[in-house]
């Protein structure tokens, strides 16, 4: 079992790496993902739209103020579950 | 020998959350013990972390925080903040959700592993797979024709 378990870990370990190869090197400025218009659109209008400085924040915060919204049910949800799993039966 | 040290060098992001990634899937899939197979899994998350962590550092970039931006009299620095090289936001946002969804997931496991825990009175799966079939002889029978799953529920 240990053995198996062992295989299937260094196989996946093996494919990865393997796909990394293509990833962009270690702070490359011109990763897609940098150099997308996303990117720079909110490192350029953020405060001005926003009028916070921190860039993260105004993500978080303000252009995707749902997702946030959601991520808040997300802890509610956990919450509930917790209290129902945990709670004292009186029979 | 120096051809293989530069081609992991080049992108040692990569293998270091390879590794850690590896290491927790090895204690989720491998461990009998639950409460380790949580843990295996915050391992798995934490390097799904670093690595969108490291995908958004920039060489000489700074941290995404307009600079100058504080204090009414620098206000007009703000301008200037174009010249400046930050690194990205948006994975560090990203991130941030994916973060309490992690303590959410594990705060309902190991709830469930409480409940588990007062039923069987162990956290060792055999234990309890074994305590299972004890109290349902049929268990592996009706396991095998109709699913772990739907014998659960009864």
């Amino acid at each position: 079992m240990k053995t198996l378990a062992l295989f299937v870990v260094v196989i996946t370990g093996a494919m990865l790496i393997y796909a990394g190869q293509d990833l962009p090197a270690f702070g490359d400025i011109n990763s897609p993902s940098y150099q997308a218009p996303m990117t720079q659109y909110f490192i350029e209008n953020s405060e001005t739209e926003s009028g916070v400085t921190n860039i993260v924040t105004a993500l978080l915060a303000s252009y995707r103020g749902y997702d946030t919204l959601g991520e808040t049910a997300v802890i509610f949800t956990a919450g509930m579950a917790v209290m129902l799993l945990l709670r004292r039966r009186e029979r | 020998m120096s051809g293989i040290i530069d081609v992991v060098y080049a992108e040692y992001n990569y293998w270091i959350y390879v590794t850690l990634m590896m290491i927790g899937f090895y204690a989720m899939i491998a461990k009998k013990n639950l409460i380790k197979k949580i843990i295996g899994a915050n391992i798995f998350q934490t390097a799904i972390f670093l690595f969108y962590i490291s995908l958004a550092d920039v060489t000489g970039g700074t941290a995404p925080i307009l600079v100058g931006g504080h204090g009414g009299e620098h206000a007009e620095h703000v301008e200037h903040a174009a010249e400046v090289i930050y690194t990205n936001p948006v994975p560090h946002c990203l991130i941030l959700t994916a973060i309490v969804v992690a303590v959410s997931t594990t705060a309902v496991a190991l709830a469930l592993i409480i409940r588990i825990y007062n039923e069987y009175g162990s956290i060792e799966e055999d234990v309890i797979l074994a305590a299972r079939r004890e109290l349902q002889p049929e268990f592996s029978e009706h396991a095998r024709q109709k699913g772990v799953a739907e014998v659960g529920e009864q």
